[in-house]
């Protein structure tokens, strides 16, 4: 779930990086595959009878596998991975350089 | 704690199962009559990073991989379930402050871990045990501190800890505090009285008034206790996978030498058909426990997030088949195993704790159901 050697600054380098609408497709395309639901981009995966706390943990490690960031600290919190629309965010502000050197 | 880029996993790879052999020797059995590791052994283990070995190259960690760290998981299981748990408190602890720290906390505390101190990661209260939404330990602002104030429960590692890691309430929701053992309106409790385990430092914890400044509060707080425990737990159920594992394979080897060596009816115990049975059983355990390990482990270190159910699929399986698996191995081995200390007899009373401990069978049961409904 994060690679061994703790690469956590060295990670967002190689590749173009996708747009915002990329990353929420591949990540729709994800939950339909996974939950065998469509899901809309602003719908609440946590509300009652959604996904349990495990699921976002399967998104944490997704997310930081596919865009190849390291979500801890105060990015680790369950509203980050509630919709779509909420992980493109977090995708987004974890790509860039981070504007107070660690992000927080 | 100068953030070096010593490289990953040079050194004492190799002969990391060798030190522990050597380590432990012939005294499992004697720390579990004593209720105690001399505290010398955790701290050349600690000092290794060999107590978290996952840590990564830039914590002062070894960077092992899961995998890596399980088969040396398994090792110590086999020879110490107390030491063993230890390790998995130890491990824990460090990839908790990993998750829920920010870049800055995990470089000043895992390197701790590393480095030889010892830490806990307290949980359990009376009235929260698997539904750790009802946490009542209160993490509190004041200036520049945080307060805390609360009572934990069946800690593991604590009794030998320098540094706890308590799960609370805080103004905002779910979070974790880093506490010196030795802070004021800090009383441990050490257990004496252990079922299983007995050795690995099982205590209960007050916390009275204790202040902590600040930045101890780890980063990650949530307005739920879910992901921030989830992600912390799955660590330790992957780790107590492996040490079950390492239960197999002691209770196999000693198993096999006494089935062997002693003969009743004029036949090896081997040889008696129900006795071959308990021996296949113990082979069957062993290797379907291997193998869920081996899986969960694998998709740890490559990143996907199957790795999320098949921890506690792993968790599941080698527990409860290291309490089976176990019970016929003091069968076959009867009154030659029936005394405190012995390999066995400690796997007997250890496995049951495997069952109960980092999620019971039954959390783990539910959690595979609901599994199973959510993707079917």
């Amino acid at each position: 779930m994060t690679t061994p050697s703790g690469r956590t600054d060295a990670a967002h380098t190689a590749g173009p990086l996708p747009s915002d609408e990329d990353v929420a497709a591949e990540l729709l395309d994800f939950l339909a595959q996974r939950t065998r639901t469509r899901w809309e981009p602003d719908q609440d995966l946590f509300a009652v009878g959604g996904m349990s706390s495990l699921f976002a943990m399967q998104l944490v490690v997704h997310l930081e596998q596919t865009y190849q960031i390291a979500i801890s600290g105060a990015d680790l919190m369950l509203d980050n991975f509630r919709t779509v629309e909420a992980m493109v965010r977090l995708v987004n502000k974890l790509r860039s350089p981070a504007p107070g050197s660690t992000g927080e | 704690m100068s953030e070096t880029t010593a490289p990953a996993a040079s050194g004492p790879a190799q002969q990391a199962e060798e030190l522990f052999t050597e380590l432990v020797g012939d005294r499992a059995g004697e720390w579990d009559r004593a209720g105690k590791i001399p505290r010398e052994v955790l701290r050349e283990l600690g000092a290794r990073g060999l107590l978290c070995a996952q840590a990564p190259g830039i914590h002062g960690g070894l960077g092992y991989t899961s995998r890596r760290n399980g088969a040396l998981t398994a090792h110590v299981g086999s020879l110490c379930s107390s030491l063993r748990s230890v390790m998995t408190s130890q491990g824990m602890a460090a990839w908790t402050l990993r998750r829920l720290g920010d870049a800055g906390q995990q470089a000043a505390l895992v390197p701790r871990l590393t480095g030889g101190e010892l830490a806990a990661v307290a949980f359990s209260e009376t009235e929260a045990g698997s539904d750790l939404s009802a946490l009542t330990t209160r993490l509190t602002r004041s200036g520049d501190e945080v307060v805390v104030d609360g009572a934990k429960v069946w800690t593991t590692n604590a009794a030998y800890a320098d540094l706890i890691v308590v799960f609370g309430r805080t103004e905002d929701g779910v979070g974790a505090v880093v506490v010196p053992a030795s802070a004021p309106g800090v009383r441990i409790e050490p257990i004496t009285d252990a079922h299983g385990c007995r050795a690995a430092g099982h205590a209960h914890i007050r916390l009275d008034g204790v202040r902590v400044p600040a930045d101890a509060l780890l980063r990650g707080v949530d307005r739920s206790s879910a992901l921030l425990v989830t992600t912390a737990l799955s660590y330790g159920r992957m780790s107590v996978a492996w040490g079950c594992v390492g239960i197999l394979r002691g209770c196999l080897t000693a198993v096999v030498r006494h089935a062997v060596g002693r003969k009743q009816f004029g036949a090896r115990l081997a040889d008696h058909q129900l006795v071959a049975r308990h021996l296949a059983e113990l082979l069957i355990a062993e290797q379907n426990a291997a193998r869920a390990c081996e899986h969960a482990s694998d998709l740890w270190d490559s990143g996907s997030p199957d790795l999320v159910t098949a921890v506690v699929l792993a968790k599941h399986v080698a527990a409860t088949g290291a309490a089976a698996g176990s019970a016929r191995a003091m069968q076959v081995l009867a009154s030659a195993g029936a005394h405190d200390g012995h390999v066995v007899a400690r796997a007997h009373r250890d496995a049951k704790l495997m069952e109960i401990i980092e999620g019971s069978s039954e959390i783990c049961e539910l959690i595979l159901a609901q599994h199973a409904v959510a993707t079917a």
